[in-house]
Formats: structure tokens, sequence, C-alpha cells
């Protein structure tokens, strides 16, 4: 476990690993939008708005998957103490919340043309737009104690209010099972898909797509945070003489 | 309207965000080691 | 014990709590939270006339009539379980239609009848092309068999 917490190790790894992930992650979003676009067919029903898919699903996983990565970081910083835990949640925090705002906005303009609105204050919809609020006070929450955090991460406290907050991600899961909402049910269970397959596979490149630029996003903003470090801790060796 | 205005409306939001997000952290980061190279050339 | 696994239980303890907690919540709210009634709540809670509801279901087959001003509309919203008749005056939008799933917002009628104010056009989690309109869907192998 603690085989990286060597930030030298880590950015051995880190430093090459931010280009693979981000330029094949580049190219496979674009062209999955691009097949979104203009490739698949369109929806019987909704014609074709159902092209934002592409790009609202992936948003929704990577808000989601983003505050899971927050809570498994926030265990691993306070129960074994890894440095590098309380890096990597302040890092991927912003990212987060931005495509949890994303979703939301992308889903918003899916709403107009199928169902009649912009928003409605359903289970779904209400507990994503309660994951975007919980990004910005864990982002507030870990600015505001930066000063006693170690190492440019997040606090304690931060960490903690992570580990709370999780409880959110398997409600927005479920909101849609639990309650009648105007959101329609899950269309990829484990019994497999109500997505057509030619309607379904470009979604498959822009998921792997999205997702390995927000890791290449995640290990740019640790490698800022980790240089940071070192020219502070430089700093404060020169002013100490 | 046109459907065609939702949808790309909705690539837009999401091209235009990720675009950003992407150069801000690259230029934070650069930055940042920029500066850390430049502290540890010194001694 | 190490420090360490004293954290670690205590963290997974306190996990286990909030997540019993967080479920307890979800739970209790079931009924809360819920955005709209299906016609069976209504069958089976009841629901005041002229207090401002949600209703949900799909809109019955053949069930959709336009009334002689050319404004209004009637249809039946079923779940299956028990079917409602309702009544709107407007512009529905482009999704709605029988067979299809529909919200409506509005108000039950001293007769019964529910008088929506607006409809919200509600659509399942299936996608698929055109050529496959009509074909038979099975809910639980997501399969599609052509119509025979």
């Amino acid at each position: 476990m603690h085989r990286f917490a060597n930030p030298a190790r880590f950015l051995k790894i880190a430093r090459p690993l931010t280009g693979w992930l981000f330029w094949p992650g580049l190219l496979l979003l674009l062209a999955g939008s691009a097949c979104g676009l203009f490739v698949t067919p369109a929806d019987y029903l909704q014609g074709q708005t159902v092209r934002i898919l592409y790009i609202h699903v992936p948003a929704a996983w990577l808000g989601m998957g983003g505050w899971s990565g927050i809570a498994i970081a926030a265990l691993m910083q306070l129960v074994w103490k890894h440095p590098l835990a309380a890096v990597a949640g302040r890092a991927i925090a912003a990212p987060g919340a931005l495509f949890t705002a994303i979703c939301l906005m992308t889903g918003s303009i899916w709403g107009r043309p199928t169902w009649g609105t912009w928003w409605e204050w359903d289970g779904r919809m209400t507990s994503m737009l309660v994951l975007f609020f919980l990004y910005l006070g864990y982002i507030a929450l870990g600015n505001a104690s930066a000063r006693q955090a170690q190492q440019g991460g997040v606090s304690n406290v931060t960490a903690i209010f992570g580990l709370v907050g999780a409880i959110n991600i398997p409600i927005i899961n479920r909101s849609v099972v639990w309650w009648n909402s105007l959101h329609q049910g899950p269309s990829i269970t484990l019994r497999g898909s109500s997505i057509d397959g030619s309607l379904l596979w470009p979604l498959g490149l822009t998921l792997l797509g999205f997702t390995l630029l927000f890791g290449a996003i995640v290990l740019m903003r640790m490698r800022a945070i980790l240089a940071q470090n070192k020219v502070e801790a430089r700093m404060q060796r020169l002013a100490r003489g | 309207m046109n459907q065609w205005a939702f949808v790309i409306a909705a690539y837009a939001v999401t091209l235009a965000g990720t675009a950003i997000v992407s150069v801000v952290s690259w230029r934070a980061m650069r930055g940042a080691e920029k500066r850390a190279d430049q502290v540890s050339d010194r001694t | 014990m190490k420090a360490k696994h004293q954290r670690l239980i205590l963290a997974l303890a306190a996990l286990v709590a909030l997540v019993g907690a967080g479920l307890l919540a979800a739970s209790a709210l079931k009924d809360e939270a819920a955005y709209f009634y299906a016609p069976n709540d209504v069958r089976t809670k009841g629901v005041e006339p002229g207090k401002a509801v949600r209703l949900g279901g799909m809109v019955v087959k053949n069930s959709l009539k336009r009334a002689a001003d050319g404004v209004t509309i009637r249809f039946d919203v079923t779940d299956g379980k028990a079917t409602v008749p309702a009544t709107f005056s407007g512009i529905a939008p482009d999704l709605f239609k029988e067979g299809s799933g529909v919200v409506a917002e509005g108000s039950f009628d001293a007769k019964g009848t529910f008088v929506a104010t607006n409809l919200l056009a509600k659509h399942d989690e299936r996608y698929m092309p055109r050529e496959l309109e009509g074909m038979n869907y099975n809910e639980s192998t997501h399969e599609m068999k052509a119509e025979r």
C-alpha cells in the first residue's frame, strides 16, 4: 500500500502516465462523440435528442465515480495515513464537481425536448444536485482547512466529510428504483442493456475516453500540488537559513 | 425547436467544460513543476 | 492491537452506521419522496379532490380523445393495476402519445377525473432505432422479437 507513498516514486510513474491517459482519452471521446452524432440512428421515440446520451452518461459516471474516489482516498488517509491520499482527494474534487455540473446541464437540455421541462424535483435530479453541493462543500472545506492539512492535501475533517457524503452515491443510483420519478429507470443492468446495440456502442467509446481523460486531469492536479509542496519546502528551508 | 439545437448545445457545454478543466490543470501543473525545477537547480 | 487496526475498525463501524442511517432515512422517505402518484396509489390511499398532486402512468391505448373545442384532450392513465381518467387543455409535449408514459400535474375533481394543468412526457429505459419500433420487448431478458 505504501509503495507509492514516496512522491518521487509516484512521480516516476505519474509523469509518463499522464500523457498515456490524456491522448488516448481525448481521441476516444472525440471519436465516440463523432460516432454518436453522425453514425448512429435516431431513437424511435426521441429522435435526434437521444444523442445527448453519449455525453450525459459519462458525465454522470464521472461525477459519481469522482466522489467514490474521494471516499476511497479518505479511507486510505484516515486509516493508513497514506500521504498521497489527501492529495488525491483534493485533486479529484474540482473535475468531479465540473462533470456533475455537466451532467445536470446536459440532463436539463435533454429534458426540455423529451419530457417538456428543464427541471423537476424528482428523486434522481434532486440527489444529483445534492452531489454537486457536496462537491462544493468539500472544495470549500478543503481550501479553508488547507493550512492544517499536510502537504497540500485535504485535512482529516474534510476526509471525514468525503466519507460521510458517499452515502449519497447509492441513493443516486437507486433513486429511480425506490421512488416514482420522471427520470426513467436504469437501462444498463446486470441482465443486459435495454439500449439497442446499434445505439449503444459509441457510449462505450465516450465512457472509456472520458474516464481516461479524468484520470489524466487528476494526475495533472496531483503533480501540481506535489510540485508546489517542493517549492514551499525549499522556501521554508531557505527562510530558516 | 429543432432537436439538433438541443443536441449541439449539450455537446458544446460538455466539450467546453472538459477543455477548460484540461487546459487549466495542465497549465497549473506545468507552472508548478517549472518553479519546482528552478528551486532544485539553485542548490 | 495496532493503532492502524483500531482506526480501520473505527472507520468501518462508522461507515456501517452511516450506510444504515442513510438507507433508513431513504426508506422512510419512500412515500414522501415519490415524485408522483400512480393510479393504484390513488385508489388505495385516496387523494382528496382539489389537492395539487402529480399523476404518473401510461396513457391507455385508444383512450385519447380530443374534445369539440379542439384544445381539451381526454385520456386514461394506468399503471396496470388501476386506471384513472384525465383531461388536459393546452399544448402537450411531443412525446406525449398513447401507450407512452406521462406525468400530469393538477388535481382531482369531485367525480374522480384528474384535471391536469401541465403534462410531462415520461419515457422508459428503452432506446432503439425506428426500424425496431413495434417489436415485442421482453422485460426480463431485454430481448427484442419481431411481432407475429
